[in-house]
């Protein structure tokens, strides 16, 4: 399946922005002096949530029915992820402009805000990971794995767009170095998940084959005509055309290096003072494009299990036609005929 | 009440009756239409029901089997839980799995959900369409008998589909899935399909006179 903008934009924003309050609320508790600089933070946060949020219309095809979303809470992630969103973000907001509303707001109930909104965007980035993980048909998704790297990735991404915001805004260290040493034990974490997810996408891949889907014992079987279903399954997003070998390998390389080489690279060397500033701000440049790539591999590499009918399986030619007479043919009627 | 529809796989021939019907039907029908707004450049446009044709075997034992699939209107349908507007629901009367595509908002996640892949995005509507089991020709009592069942199951020349209610014991589908080991596809995610197959039988041992009056004159 090939992901539209929307659907990148919300996954990948909802998650930065989870990870950007979380960092927020950890900065503010490590260095509580600092809470004018953190600021700039939690903003960030409150506008790439909300440029999410705005993704997320765009994903709808008939907003208008947008207003029974809620209507399966009981059963539907998606009904799930609309509220705790929904909750999320509006939370945010009132974090960021409260203390421009009531500049004497006591310390403690501030510090109880930042906690609840920061649990609420724990909670939205769990439920909008659910919704992938647990769809059966989708086996790439189908595992705890997806919900931990989806955490993850917006978690780490939040905490180095924090470390370059606060770098952008000259005061990069300001979260002091517990908070650097987290975020490159994250990195380091984040690359062991990604491995195993690619290893269990691996494995999604090659179990399927056609000869599962039809439910017959095992034999070779070979799908000779996928009922009028064309590339690129325009009618039927599940599936989309499977990735060639080269373009996949280029893209895992790809995102391993921006999401985690890079980015570990530039925090990882002893550093200058003077050259902080400029190698935080890239390492999170980095891995917000290493966020995408992703994104983008979690839906474009996924394995559906409907796949088993569509076919696009690379054609293996026939092993027994040819234009060509075969010599042992030849010579076996030659030996026939006494030639 | 669980209608179903049951096709024999050793009666298929994969003539494509059934997937045309169904469209034609379908487009002309009162419930869904399916839409083919340019249906003379892009053949392949929306299909409710697709034959699926397999080869099976090496050459020279080889041969076809061809499966027709459209939504199984499953017992524990996967695509009615994750639909958050509650468009995409089961009948609780007779099981039939149905789409109200005024409360859908077209987020494809039931198409997502769905093991079979039988569920298509009409971009035009911008909602999601499935089989609907010809749910407006069974509940319209002013047709004939004869055309109160899916258009598919009408028109199948070899009479390879049977329509019927599963949970009825005496029903020919609920005999026919009992007697003929009826099967359904994938069955290990759970889904517990409502449609079945039946398998195909192994083909008949031919014998001719002189190859039985060998065997008598050898053994006897
Ligand atoms: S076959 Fe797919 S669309 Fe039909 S009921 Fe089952 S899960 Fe739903
Ligand atoms: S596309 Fe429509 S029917 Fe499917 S889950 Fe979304 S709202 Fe429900
Ligand atoms: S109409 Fe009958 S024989 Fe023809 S493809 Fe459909 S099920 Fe098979």
């Amino acid at each position: 399946m090939r992901p539209t903008l929307p659907l990148l934009l919300m996954t990948v924003l909802q998650g930065l922005s989870g990870g950007l309050m979380i960092s927020f609320g950890v900065l503010w508790w490590l260095v509580p002096s600092a809470l004018p600089t953190l600021d700039i933070l939690l903003w960030s946060a409150f506008l790439i949530a909300a440029i999410g949020g705005v993704a997320s219309l765009f994903h709808m095809h008939k907003p208008k029915a947008g207003r029974y979303i809620l209507r399966r809470l009981r059963t539907s992630w998606l009904s799930r992820e609309a509220l705790t969103t929904g909750i999320y973000v509006p939370a945010l907001g009132v974090l960021v402009i409260l203390p421009h509303l009531v500049p004497k707001i006591p310390l403690e109930y501030y510090g109880l805000g930042i906690v609840f909104t920061g649990v609420l965007g724990l909670v939205a980035m769990y439920v909008t990971a659910m919704l992938y993980a647990t769809i059966p048909a989708m086996r790439s998704w189908h595992t705890r794995l997806t919900v931990i790297a989806m955490m993850l990735v917006g978690i780490v991404s939040g905490m180095a767009v924090a470390e370059g915001i606060l770098a952008v805004a000259h005061v990069p260290g300001a979260g002091g170095r517990d908070f650097h040493i987290a975020l490159l034990v994250g990195i380091a974490v984040l690359a062991g998940i990604k491995w195993m997810q690619y290893r269990h996408f691996l494995e999604a891949r090659q179990s399927l084959r056609t000869a599962t889907g039809t439910g017959m014992p095992a034999a070779p079987y070979r799908l000779i005509d996928s009922g009028t279903t064309k590339l690129p399954y325009r009618t039927q997003t599940q599936v989309g055309p499977e990735l060639a070998p080269r373009r996949r390998q280029m893209l895992y390389v790809m995102m391993g290096l921006t999401l985690i080489v890079v980015p570990m690279a530039l925090q990882i060397f002893p550093l200058q003072p003077a050259e902080l500033g400029i190698r935080w701000t890239s390492a999170a440049i980095v891995m917000v494009c290493g966020a995408f790539v992703e994104r983008w591999l979690f839906f474009a590499d996924v394995t559906h299990s409907s796949r088993v009918w569509f076919g696009d399986e690379l054609k293996r030619a026939s092993s027994v036609s040819s234009n060509r007479v075969s010599p042992d043919f030849v010579r076996r009627f030659r030996h026939q005929d006494g030639l | 009440m669980q209608l179903t529809i049951i096709t024999d796989l050793n009666k298929c021939v994969g003539c494509k009756s059934c997937q045309v019907s169904c469209k034609e039907h379908n487009t002309a029908g009162a419930f869904g239409t399916v839409p083919d707004h340019d249906p003379y450049t892009e053949p392949d446009g929306m299909w409710w029901n697709r034959i699926v044709g397999m080869e099976s075997g090496e050459y020279p034992n080889a041969s076809v089997l061809y499966l027709p699939k459209a939504c199984m209107h499953c017992y524990d349908a996967p695509c009615v839980p994750v639909c958050p507007t509650g468009a995409s629901y089961k009948r609780e009367d007779n099981g039939v799995v149905l789409v109200d595509y005024d409360s859908c908002i077209g987020c494809q996640l039931c198409m997502w959900a769905c093991p079979y892949g039988v569920r298509e995005f009409d971009e035009h509507e911008g909602v999601v369409k499935k089989c609907t089991m010809c749910i407006d020709r069974i509940e319209d009592d002013t047709l004939p008998d004869i055309e109160r069942q899916p258009a598919c199951v009408q028109s199948c020349p070899t009479h390879a589909r049977t329509f019927g209610d599963l949970e009825d014991p005496e029903s020919e589908v609920a005999k026919l899935v009992a007697q003929r080991q009826g099967f359904t596809l994938l069955p290990e995610l759970g889904a517990r399909p409502a449609v079945h197959y039946l398998p195909r039988r192994q083909a008949p041992v031919i014998l001719d006179e002189s190859e039985v009056l060998r065997i008598m004159e050898e053994r006897y």
